[in-house]
């Protein structure tokens, strides 16, 4: 082995990750190569430094937010088709590759960090399957799951920092920011008034697919409009209340009120925790 | 989903790999904001596509599941340090590989905000090769994050590292 080929394998085999072979080759070369084995000082210098970067705890706010997903992601949704772009699954290990080792460690400090939030999560989730087995039935025959995406949707909205891309200066100036960003335009005409501001848009997923998001305000509480296109969601076959020419289906879950209803090929859902009056009222406007 | 996780739950077994995720973020978005963001997004890719998780390392599927959204969120929007060198990653001039005593006497002095600094100066993918490496994966799992032969992830990572050896001679102390 010469210089050329020694000089990429230094970093793995400072760090004891070549295999025997390739170890005693570049071990052979190093011993008559001053500059090569001034290099693999370096690079055990490199990985020292490396070593000491910080490896920071996600924020509590960042993991009672993963915890809300992880538990509809774990209820029987039955969610996972279609995903908007997932990696396949990755190889196995082979047998040359050699680890570092970090990752048990990083496994054992993750563990520790989130074990009790885990735990936390799995006493909500019972709360949770209680408080679903022991309620009513719901008026949607076939559409709970959509209505809990919807409602994950508003809250992940609400809790984030940066909940609209494009500041509204009117639906005129939030609706072209759409174009390019999704692939249908939402039909969306209602430009906010002073009782329902509207302050921005974004682009998110819902479920499996891309959704036009609208936010807007009454007082002080938050209104998210999702739009989307419904093919194959298991949209609610309760019959719905007429809302200007619409029907309207109108449900609540876990204390938020959720109106659903298709227009042009497209599903709607509004999600706010005001009251169901006053978001068939921004309904209306909508379908205006 | 619990079949290719032993047993547990699919979610919980993602959860457990949160703060890794979350420091990977950290040093792509370099807000915190951004970064938090970006592990929830990942997390809602990851639960809606759990059906395609057919077992090995799921680590490294949430770190590619987080790259690729990060691309997708805001790599492409943003303007990158120009790419210069083969491979269309970022490298330095052979001649700058030479090193010295002073050097290693730089290198074991550093502190962890210079190679952050350091760090947050290199393209996304000179980064996130070297953060991956730093985190234990495989070569094979790298590759197949980064979308290239195990030998490129071999010479990108070495001129990866080469030029945050170059980038750490402004910041060493």
């Amino acid at each position: 082995m010469d210089c050329s080929n020694v000089r990429p394998l230094l970093s793995h085999h400072v760090s004891g990750r070549l295999d025997e072979a390739r170890t005693s080759e570049v071990a052979r070369h190093l011993e008559g190569c001053p500059s090569c084995r001034q290099l693999a000082l370096v690079e055990g210098a490199l990985d020292g430094a490396l070593a000491t970067l910080p490896r920071g705890a996600a924020p509590a706010r960042l993991l009672a937010r993963l915890g809300g997903l992880v538990l509809d992601g774990d209820a029987p949704a039955g969610t996972a088709t279609g995903a908007p772009s997932p990696p396949p699954p990755l190889p196995q290990p082979r047998p040359g590759d050699r680890p570092r080792g970090t990752e048990s460690r990083d496994r054992a400090r993750a563990s520790t960090w989130t074990a009790a939030f885990v735990s936390a999560c799995a006493a909500a989730a019972l709360v949770l399957v209680v408080v679903r087995t022991s309620a009513p039935s719901s008026a949607l025959s076939r559409g709970p799951d959509l209505v809990a995406e919807a409602v994950n949707d508003h809250l992940r909205v609400v809790a984030s920092t940066h909940p609209v891309e494009i500041e509204s200066g009117g639906i005129h100036q939030v609706k072209p920011w759409f174009t390019g960003r999704i692939d249908f335009a939402p039909r969306v005409t209602f430009s906010g008034d002073d009782d329902f501001p509207l302050r921005g848009g974004s682009v998110g997923y819902f479920i499996d697919r891309k959704a036009a998001v609208f936010l807007f305000q009454r007082r002080l509480h938050a209104i998210t409009l999702l739009v989307f296109p419904p093919d194959g969601l298991a949209w609610p076959s309760a019959t719905g209340a007429p809302v200007g020419r619409l029907s309207v289906t109108q449900t609540t879950s876990r204390g938020f009120s959720v109106l659903l209803w298709r227009d042009g090929g497209l599903g709607y859902v509004l999600v706010s925790d005001v009251n169901a009056h006053e978001l068939v009222t921004l309904a209306t406007k909508l379908n205006d | 989903m619990t079949s290719a996780t032993g047993g547990e739950p699919f979610g919980r077994c993602l959860l457990g790999h949160a703060d890794a995720l979350y420091g990977y973020a950290l040093r792509l978005t370099r807000r915190e904001a951004d970064a938090e963001e970006l592990v929830q997004e990942s997390y809602i890719r990851a639960l809606t596509g759990a059906a395609s998780f057919q077992g090995g390392n799921l680590k490294a599927w949430l770190f590619q599941i987080l790259r690729n959204t990060y691309i997708d969120l805001h790599h492409r929007a943003r303007p990158q340090p120009a790419a210069v060198g083969a491979g269309g990653l970022d490298g330095p001039d052979e001649r700058e590989l030479f090193c010295d005593d002073l050097e290693l006497d730089r290198l074991r002095r550093l502190v962890a905000a210079d190679i952050e600094v350091a760090l947050g100066t290199l393209t996304e993918e000179s980064r996130s090769i070297i953060l991956l490496d730093v985190e234990g994966f495989t070569e094979t799992e790298v590759a197949k994050m980064m979308g290239c032969a195990i030998g490129t992830v071999k010479s990108r990572l070495a001129r990866a590292r080469a030029l945050l050896r170059q980038k750490l001679k402004d910041y060493a102390r």
